[in-house]
């Protein structure tokens, strides 16, 4: 070798981490601790020889499917309300979103280029109406669906259509909260160009925000269509049709053929509209 | 067409973006704005376009006061001021025709603004600004897929189917390359020339200031430091405008810096 | 500039004509609304019918006030620490789950593009065998996302009984799919280049992976197991529906005895709790990213 690496004397070592930093991994390992303690977790039921052993017995009483003609036509109706109830439900989630966005992002609302020189009266019932489409977006957001859908069950009895219900108001809040964002990240420069023509709000919004914003508003609605069916799928839990309430009995009853049988359904289901979702995105954006 | 008074902005934390200015500027007149970044040409543009409602003192454009418009009457004063922006304020997705007819926006009512967007009307005058311009084969053209000088011409005719008595443009040849920036410069004073329309330009370049325009003022800090004729304008006189820029002060930078889509940082909330 | 004399020319707007495409989806979408219409059972007279109305307003009115007492406010206590832990471990478990079925599943790792174009070339059974981890722990993935959390808890919970303990498995399971698939998008979605350079070097798929995919993606992958942890708090609120233990099953209780007000009272704690660490993990993500 011609060529030698100079000697190296004395090199301080990396430096050390910060105090913080350590605190921070500390405290982590301390909730994990904390928690597993707390959920009387128990991995060596489930990982140990006897666990493994009930869960793969459990495993074989699953097996074969009940592939019988009553029950196959049974998961027919189940599949086909399940996609029902998240197809529309994702429909009246856009439609109540799209409808109360424009008043719950602050660009749009009150604050920014286009009520500069708008009067403080204006400006001050434009943020109250903001804060009103806020709290109503968040309070349809934070209650979980399956309590929607205890609460549409409670008004208009059994069946798929509370789950309609249900899944529409809880995604018309998280839609609204996505768009909301998209909203308020458009770009503002069309938008002050557009103003400064003399164009009215509904103008602007029609020619400088809708063409930036829709693209992302159809690719949430899709992605949010896809967490919406494995969602509508537990929908019958509490008594809102689908596939969810057949399986709710299946296991209530210790019907385990019958359970297979379904959650493959659902699988199937789940995948083709996964499927689905991405050729539709692929071909609309 | 305009006159101003004492006018001043303010952005909180006491950001005093435009200080105190007086200015009178005549019908037809064709003004050059320059000075360091930092001295509040972007602000003072968007006083005079009435996006901006003055902190303090007052403005007319046209013989009317315009800082407590509102509602139609702000629609009216601002649809006969044109801007031509430094970033173009294009809609990217959009069709160039819409971008165009979007100069028609503050004539048209909302129900023809949005069938026009289906079946776009007034295409033969979208056509014949586009021709002005020098791209008329970019009618139909995604706005997204056109080069920046070519942006920079839909925004020109999109002011140009605005039909304003008053031309703003604001750094309008920053984003193009010298030699195209003349083109537009031109392009802007010979349309000023033809129709007597006022044309207030803010521009980086001196020397194109100079040789362009009849009239130029020097801003900096928020004030009128000079306000001569071209011949007047001596190398002592920009040494000043441009001393120890870029000038230091909060304002650097953050109220006229480019507005860079990726790093824009301004006074201004999002819109 | 070019002469400003050539005379206008009407040009016909070519976008005036929709699609084939947009016909035909136009057609499909109407026809899957009406169908599912149908099959959905929508019934719009009852939902705006004065019984509906009334019922709602007992809902309404049974909710109010919630309950606040001090006895039921401490005994609240416990669930809501419960629901914490069930996430914060859950989403432990979800990430051992996750992460190395991610690495499997990564094409760029495991079979595709430059790292193995010489290495493979010409050697159809080592293709195959590099292939199959891959397609196998794709499928699993899937397989794990595709069931909802809700249906693995009922799974778990027969198999360990009731408690927290299968909330923590079932979000284990659901979310350390959905993880996985995410985790292998990130590390595909890495700059190459740093990549090509390693290996260049001589470096082994390990070292290339350690050292040019982990660096650049170790934001994104912290940044997206956040996010998860909060979508988990939500999780497993509903997982108490089915008995695993929470904030859940206290709501369905306080359901089922028609207790109203209890039921507000416990949304109200969720709605602080899920904005809680919608807060906390915003901070921390801003220090990783």
């Amino acid at each position: 070798m011609a060529w030698q690496a100079p000697a190296v004397r004395a090199v301080a070592g990396p430096p050390r981490a910060a105090v913080t930093t350590w605190l921070g991994w500390a405290a982590l390992a301390g909730a994990l601790l904390w928690s597993y303690r707390g959920t009387a977790a128990d991995i060596g039921a489930v990982l140990g020889p006897e666990g493994l052993a009930q869960m793969a017995a459990y495993g074989r009483r699953l097996f074969p499917p009940d592939l019988s003609a009553p029950l196959l036509r049974e998961v027919a109706i189940g599949a086909s309300e399940t996609f029902a109830i998240s197809f529309l439900g994702t429909l009246l989630a856009v439609l109540i979103a799209f409808g109360l966005v424009f008043f719950a992002s602050a660009n749009l609302a009150f604050a920014g280029l286009l009520f500069e020189m708008e009067r403080p009266v204006v400006r001050g019932l434009r943020l109250l109406l903001y804060g009103t489409a806020r709290g109503l977006l968040n309070l349809l957001r934070t209650v979980p669906e399956l309590v929607w859908a205890i609460l549409f069950v409670f008004m208009v009895g059994l069946g798929p259509f509370p789950g309609v219900l249900a899944l529409g108001v809880h995604t018309a809040g998280v839609l609204g909260k996505l768009f909301a964002e998209v909203l308020e990240n458009v770009d503002p420069r069309p938008i002050e160009a557009l103003q400064g023509t003399g164009a009215r709000r509904l103008q602007v919004l029609a020619y400088g925000i809708l063409p930036q914003v829709l693209p992302h508003f159809v690719s949430y609605s899709l992605y949010r269509w896809e967490v919406n069916i494995r969602v509508a799928a537990i929908m019958g839990f509490v008594g809102a049709g689908g596939l969810g309430q057949r399986i709710h009995i299946a296991i209530s009853l210790f019907l385990e053929h019958q359970l297979l049988t379904l959650v493959l359904a659902i699988y199937a289901l789940v995948t083709a509209v996964d499927a689905l979702s991405a050729l539709l995105r692929r071909r609309l954006l | 067409m305009y006159q101003a008074e004492g006018l001043t902005k303010v952005f909180p934390g006491e950001i005093r973006a435009v200080d105190g200015l007086d200015l009178k500027i005549g019908a037809g007149e064709r003004v050059a704005f320059i000075g360091p970044s930092g001295a509040g040409k972007t602000t003072l543009f968007r006083l005079l376009n009435c996006t901006l409602k003055p902190t303090a003192g007052r403005l007319w454009v046209g013989g009317r006061e315009v800082a407590h418009l509102h509602g139609a009457a702000l629609r009216a004063a601002r649809r006969r001021i044109g801007t031509i922006y430094q970033q173009h304020n294009l809609v990217p997705r959009l069709p160039v025709i819409h971008n165009v007819l979007a100069g028609r926006l503050g004539t048209w009512s909302t129900t023809r603004a949005l069938l026009s967007l289906a079946r776009p009307v007034e295409v033969e005058e979208a056509h014949r600004a586009l021709q002005q311009v020098g791209i008329p084969e970019k009618l139909y053209a995604r706005t997204d897929e056109l080069s920046g000088g070519q942006q920079q011409r839909v925004a020109i005719a999109r002011a140009l189917l605005q039909d304003p008595d008053i031309i703003l443009a604001d750094e309008p040849v920053s984003s193009v390359d010298p030699t195209l920036a003349a083109g537009i410069v031109h392009l802007l004073t010979d349309i000023s020339r033809a129709t007597g329309k006022t044309l207030v330009v803010n521009l980086h370049s001196v020397d194109l200031a100079l040789a362009t325009f009849p009239r130029i003022i020097g801003l900096r800090d928020g004030r009128v430091l000079f306000d001569l004729a071209p011949a007047a304008v001596r190398d002592e006189t920009l040494a000043a405008l441009y001393r120890g820029a870029p000038a230091t002060g909060p304002a650097e930078g953050a109220l006229d810096a480019p507005l860079d889509p990726a790093t824009s940082c301004r006074p201004l909330p999002r819109v | 500039m070019p002469p400003l004399t050539r005379p206008p020319v009407a040009v016909p707007f070519p976008g005036s004509r929709p699609s084939r495409f947009a016909r035909v989806f136009a057609l499909l979408f109407g026809l899957t609304a009406a169908a599912s219409w149908w099959a959905a059972r929508v019934d719009l007279p009852t939902l705006f019918s004065r019984e509906a109305f009334r019922n709602a307003l007992v809902f309404v009115a049974d909710g109010f006030p919630p309950a606040l007492s001090p006895t039921f406010l401490f005994f609240l206590i416990r669930p809501a620490l419960e629901t914490v832990q069930i996430s914060l471990l859950g989403t432990a478990v979800a990430l051992v789950i996750g992460f190395p079925l991610g690495i499997l599943a990564t094409a760029s790792l495991a079979h595709a593009g430059p790292l193995h174009e010489l290495d493979l070339s010409g050697r159809p059974v080592r293709r195959l065998l590099r292939f199959m981890p891959y397609g196998l722990s794709r499928a699993l993935l899937s397989l794990f996302r595709s069931v909802p959390e809700l249906v693995w808890a009922l799974v778990f919970v027969r198999a360990t009984g009731l408690g927290p303990f299968p909330g923590v498995l079932a979000i284990g399971v659901a979310y350390g799919g959905i993880l996985g698939k995410v985790y292998s998008e990130i590390f595909e979605a890495v700059d190459p280049r740093p990549l090509e350079a390693l290996q260049a070097t001589g470096a082994s798929r390990w070292g290339v992976f350690w050292y040019g995919m982990v660096p650049q993606a170790f934001p994104h992958l912290v940044s997206y197991t956040l996010y998860r942890w909060e979508c988990a708090i939500r999780a497993s609120a509903i997982l108490g529906f089915v008995g695993a233990g929470g904030i859940g099953q206290q709501i369905e209780i306080s359901m089922r005895m028609f207790n109203f007000g209890e039921v507000v009272t416990l949304i109200g704690l969720l709605v602080l709790m899920v904005a809680g660490t919608d807060a906390l993990s915003l901070r921390l993500r801003r220090r990783v990213l």
